[in-house]
């Protein structure tokens, strides 16, 4: 039976090799979840270039997946590393004052409650609440560990609620 | 079991149902291809820049070893000012072959 990750695999190593079609199918899979992840955590103005740098980054290192983890996974994993090193070039802090745009239109409540949130957290709640991904799997992905990324989900997740029963759904 | 609040969460925060941004596909191709000519450019400059130095390294050992002859070190000390002159000459003709023969190179530009 093939592995889940066997045609990712396929793919990045044809994109290793130099075959530039194959690298198009791997961004044209995955562009939607990234880049919802991005501008929903970082905001909608920073979300594509942040998306462009991670793969461009993941076509420099195609070589380097070994499809143990989803691509997905090893994909985050590199967007986040880029987030941080736009920050580190910056030399700024991470926007916290809820004056960015948090992508798609989801409800402007949700914005504002994301708003609210630290970055860290953001990325944390949008990943396992959002996308499904397990505390395990966003653990790897944000670099963080485990019952770190637990703690953060619960502290995000309790602030949204306490916003959410503020209004008139409380 | 989730409550309203989880559900509502859930939906929010999920990835937007569309198809496959292809414009987005295409401007990450044509980065890819940018930043591979950036990279061959660099690779040509080293390459050019490691070339004239070897070259100009050459040369001058060429010119220190025909100095030590005993005729041109001797012509050397009776006018050593002379001697300059043409040693430096020699290196400006040589820089000014060496550039030209590499000419303008323009840097390939960035997609829009």
């Amino acid at each position: 039976m093939p592995h889940p990750n066997d045609e990712d695999l396929a793919l990045s190593r044809r994109a290793a090799s130099g075959d530039s079609g194959a690298f198009a199918l791997l961004v044209e899979k995955y562009e939607r979840p990234l880049r919802s992840f991005l501008a929903r955590t970082f905001g909608a103005d920073v979300a594509d270039d942040i998306a462009q740098d991670a793969f461009l980054k993941a076509w420099l290192a195609a070589g380097q997946y070994d499809g143990r983890a989803r691509y997905s996974t090893w994909l985050t994993r590199i967007a986040w590393r880029c987030r941080l090193d736009m920050l580190r070039r910056q030399r700024t802090r991470p926007v916290e004052d809820g004056t960015v745009d948090h992508g798609p239109p989801a409800s402007t409540e949700v914005e504002d409650m994301l708003a609210r949130l630290s970055e860290s957290e953001r990325a944390a709640l949008v990943l396992c609440e959002g996308h499904g991904w397990t505390h395990v799997e966003a653990a790897e992905m944000l670099k963080m560990p485990l019952g770190t990324l637990k703690s953060t989900v619960a502290r995000a997740k309790a602030r949204c609620r306490a916003l959410w029963e503020g209004t008139e759904h409380g | 079991m989730a409550d309203d609040f989880e559900l509502f969460l859930a939906s929010a925060l999920q990835p937007d149902e569309r198809l496959p941004d292809r414009q987005f596909v295409r401007r990450v191709q044509a980065r890819i291809a940018f930043e591979e000519q950036l990279s061959a450019h660099r690779r040509y400059l080293v390459a050019g820049f490691v070339q004239q130095l070897f070259g100009l390294a050459v040369v001058a050992g060429g010119l220190w070893w025909v100095s030590r002859a005993a005729p041109v070190g001797s012509w050397f000390l009776e006018s050593p000012a002379a001697g300059l002159g043409i040693l430096l000459t020699i290196f400006l003709f040589l820089i000014a072959v060496l550039s030209a023969r590499s000419g303008p190179v323009s840097a390939p530009r960035p997609p829009l």
